[in-house]
């Protein structure tokens, strides 16, 4: 390590993957970054923190607090220091996120189809049907070219033996994208010229491929269709990524209330009428996607809407029911559905993940409950965890009771040490630990990955919860190029 | 254009401009109530801009510490400028991708500076007409960015024509109150005080000293307000580029909405034109007035039926 005062006041955690450092020496993929870096003074360091935050608020990259019905912008901290992934390493995610996806959205169309994999007995049809997001009005909806999955949030965790881990596939409503964009913007902003010097792979393609995907799925119907973003509101706390998105996409962002169903066709009402929308990109979850089917008291959805889609008169991205292939009991079984669906062996490994709902594997966890992370089967966002490390046996022995009584809701899985990373905090570098979330689009002309992703990372010194709404921030993620 | 998002749009204008006539209206008042602190009173405003009980009005009304407070910065008065502010902004919010990011960063300021910090300190505890200037100058700076900075489109239709509207509506309620309180006065056109402060609530002190060179008569301040097609505050100039700003939207309106609204915005923009009313005559004034504010109301109910899905 170098004597700068910046970086050799940073010590490496034991057993936890650094990934600027290994054994005092700097990572080749981050050497051109620590080069610009390591002679600046630590003021203009600060200046450029505080110049990133600046530019945040200014340009209102903020998530909103409703506090006594009155809106507070917050911004979502953003660490400086970009967390760097060499090419060959991103071939290997990137191959690894399209197998997984492939075989996810096959394994959707077949359960909500003929169902072979129950048939022959590689998942449990009791998994699949006790599933709450499994559902039952998808049964033989035919989806425009049979895709499910068009957009997929894949969290990926990196253990001390270096290699990737899949923590989760988000194949609802994946929320984090926005920020992939505005951080590398903020970064070109702070860190001038250092992008290109470095041979960075750019992100800023994404709003134009999903929209190219997008804008493909109407065209079953007419040869100029429309696409509208349809959020919760402005009270929904990414309200900020919905609105971004439908800038750059140039589509118009609508709320429940703005679209009317007519004759099992979907409109949206416009100061000259009624105007019919081909595609829907929602960002509405299926519970509140129309209340006619599912929750009756959302007011969110449109009543109807899923008739019109059932008869193929719209588009809706993400499908509906999409729900039981994240679901945190059926993810043990995915590196299954890809030798049973690809014939192939699974490229990115999967965390092993124990459920409740077996008696053995219940009792073997009870009994090991420090070491392990018990999850809800239904929850995300850091919600309904309970990490056994730092959890007291008050707590340990209140999951413990609400395992014993719904079994299906919870999974465990061990302790996986999250790899860290330097971040700027106070004017020192300190090590935080990170995920990372590639974000990829499955359209008719195949699966497209943009170079970058999420990292989410903990703040809270020793945290391994990376979550926004429990505290995390994220960084710039950096691809290289060949 | 979504109707939604053109009642966001539309509503958003009018809140700032309501804001911008009431903290000029609250301005001059303050201004007498330095001038003759003992036979003032802050009644009619508080009337126009709250919503206090008759025993409050009774006991707020000669506490002008109190008043500003309940007018400007009192989030438990719906009509506070703070809360128009914002509404103003929560409308922003919904209407993000329709504005300019200029437009959005120019309301979060002025929501930021009148929820706390160096200005509201300085209405409590300094010279609150200082302020109220600098919460003013954030109105002028959301105009400038929207003029400067938002495309000719039908969402700038709306902006306008929600900004004219309110605009008729506080010329014509700033005229009828302060009229109907003094009228005896201002007929006898002994008041020039009261006409001078009437010129310069709705913004149009400097413009009339041009015009008539000074001339304080009823008559002349009367006709200024209701009919100058230079000054922008004028009833007749709001209606006439109300009429422009609506023609320009034929082209994105069903037939059947448009005729229904230029025959509403036609039929009042000839009723002012051809008015005659008379200073001399205060109820006749009054009653022209009231039939104004009605139809202004009405045209906005009808915006909201035929354009902006409202039933």
């Amino acid at each position: 390590m170098t004597e700068n005062s910046l970086l050799h006041t940073y010590q490496e955690q034991p057993n936890i993957w650094d990934e600027m450092f290994h054994a005092e020496q700097v990572r080749p993929e981050y050497r051109s970054f620590v080069a610009a870096i390591e002679n600046l003074p630590r003021t203009e360091m600060t200046r450029k923190d505080e110049l990133a935050k600046k530019l945040f608020m200014s340009q209102g990259i903020t998530f909103t607090v409703y506090n006594s019905g009155e809106g507070i912008e917050k911004i979502f901290p953003f660490d400086i220091i970009p967390r760097i992934i060499q090419h060959q390493e991103w071939k290997h995610i990137e191959a690894g996120i399209k197998q997984r996806l492939l075989a996810l959205n096959i394994f959707l169309k077949d359960i909500y189809h003929q169902q072979f994999i129950v048939k022959d007995g590689v998942i449990p049809a009791t998994l699949i049907y006790s599933c709450p997001q499994f559902l039952r009005e998808m049964i033989n909806v035919e989806v425009p070219y049979d895709i499910y999955t068009h957009i997929a949030g894949v969290d990926l965790i990196r253990d001390a033996d270096g290699q990737f881990y899949v923590l989760e596939d988000n194949l609802r409503t994946p929320s984090g994208v926005s920020y992939m964009l505005e951080n590398r913007s903020i970064t070109s902003r702070i860190f001038p010229d250092l992008l290109p010097k470095s041979n960075v792979q750019p992100v800023k393609d994404y709003p134009d491929l999903l929209f190219r995907n997008l804008l493909a799925l109407g065209n079953r119907h007419v040869s100029d269709p429309t696409v509208v973003l349809l959020s919760p509101g402005i009270y929904n706390s990414a309200y900020f990524e919905h609105t971004t998105l439908a800038r750059l996409m140039g589509i118009e962002l609508v709320e429940g209330r703005d679209l009317i169903v007519h004759n099992h066709h979907v409109f949206m009402k416009t100061t000259k009428g009624l105007k019919q929308v081909d595609v829907i990109y929602r960002r509405v979850d299926d519970e509140f996607l129309d209340p006619l089917v599912f929750r009756p008291d959302s007011a969110l959805g449109v009543p109807g809407i899923y008739a019109a889609y059932r008869k193929g008169n719209v588009a809706i991205v993400n499908a509906m029911g999409n729900g039981v292939a994240d679901d945190k009991a059926v993810y043990s079984y995915v590196p299954e559905m890809i030798r049973y669906y690809l014939n192939e062996e699974p490229i990115l490994n999967t965390v092993p993940t124990y459920q409740m709902s077996d008696p053995d594997q219940r009792k073997m966890v009870f009994e090991r409950m420090d070491k392990m992370v018990i999850k809800r089967t239904n929850e995300s966002g850091g919600y309904g965890m309970l990490i056994g490390s730092s959890a007291t046996e008050e707590q340990m022995q209140t999951f413990r009771e609400a395992i014993t009584e719904d079994p299906r809701s919870f999974i465990a899985q061990p302790i996986i040490s999250l790899s860290s990373t330097p971040c700027y905090i106070n004017g020192v570098l300190q090590p935080r630990r990170v995920d990372l979330r590639p974000f990829a689009l499955y359209g008719p002309g195949g699966i497209d990955i943009v170079p970058g992703g999420l990292t989410r990372v903990a703040l809270q010194e020793g945290s391994l919860v990376v979550n926004s709404s429990q505290g995390g921030g994220s960084k710039d993620t950096w691809v290289l190029g060949e | 254009m979504l109707s939604r998002v053109a009642d966001t749009i539309y509503w958003l204008a009018r809140y700032m401009e309501r804001t911008q006539a009431m903290l000029q209206v609250i301005r001059i008042y303050y201004q007498a109530s330095q001038d003759s602190p003992h036979d003032f009173s802050w009644r009619p405003v508080l009337y126009s801009y709250g919503h206090l009980t008759p025993e409050e009005l009774t006991a707020t009304e000669g506490d002008t510490p109190r008043v500003l407070e309940h007018l400007i910065l009192d989030k438990n008065n719906d009509a506070s400028a703070f809360n128009n502010v914002l509404q103003a902004r929560e409308n922003a919010r919904a209407a993000q991708d329709h504005i300019t990011r200029d437009v959005w960063q120019c309301l979060n300021d002025y929501y930021h500076a009148i929820r706390g910090g160096d200005i509201a300190q300085q209405i409590r505890y300094g010279d609150p007409m200082s302020g109220i200037d600098a919460l003013m100058r954030h109105g002028l700076v959301f105009t400038g960015a929207v003029q400067n900075t938002m495309p000719r489109d039908e969402g700038y239709g709306y902006l306008t024509m929600g900004r004219l509207l309110e605009r008729a509506l506080q010329t014509a309620d700033i005229l009828r109150i302060r009229w109907v309180n003094s009228s005896e006065n201002l007929q006898n056109g002994r008041e020039v005080p009261e006409l001078r402060y009437l010129l310069h609530s709705v913004f149009g002190h400097e413009l009339y000293l041009k015009t008539y060179r000074g001339n304080f008569n009823p008559d002349s301040v009367l006709q200024f307000i209701l009919h100058n097609s230079h000054f922008a505050h004028s009833l007749s100039s709001c209606l006439n580029r109300l009429s422009w700003y609506f023609e320009r939207l034929r082209a994105d309106s069903l037939p059947e909405s448009y005729e229904r609204l230029e025959f509403m915005v036609g039929r009042l923009t000839n009723l002012v034109k051809y008015s005659m009313v008379s200073a001399s005559e205060p109820e006749q004034l009054n009653e022209f007035l009231l039939e104004t504010r009605q139809e202004l109301l009405a045209i906005a109910v009808a915006f909201g039926k035929y354009y902006f899905g409202r039933s």
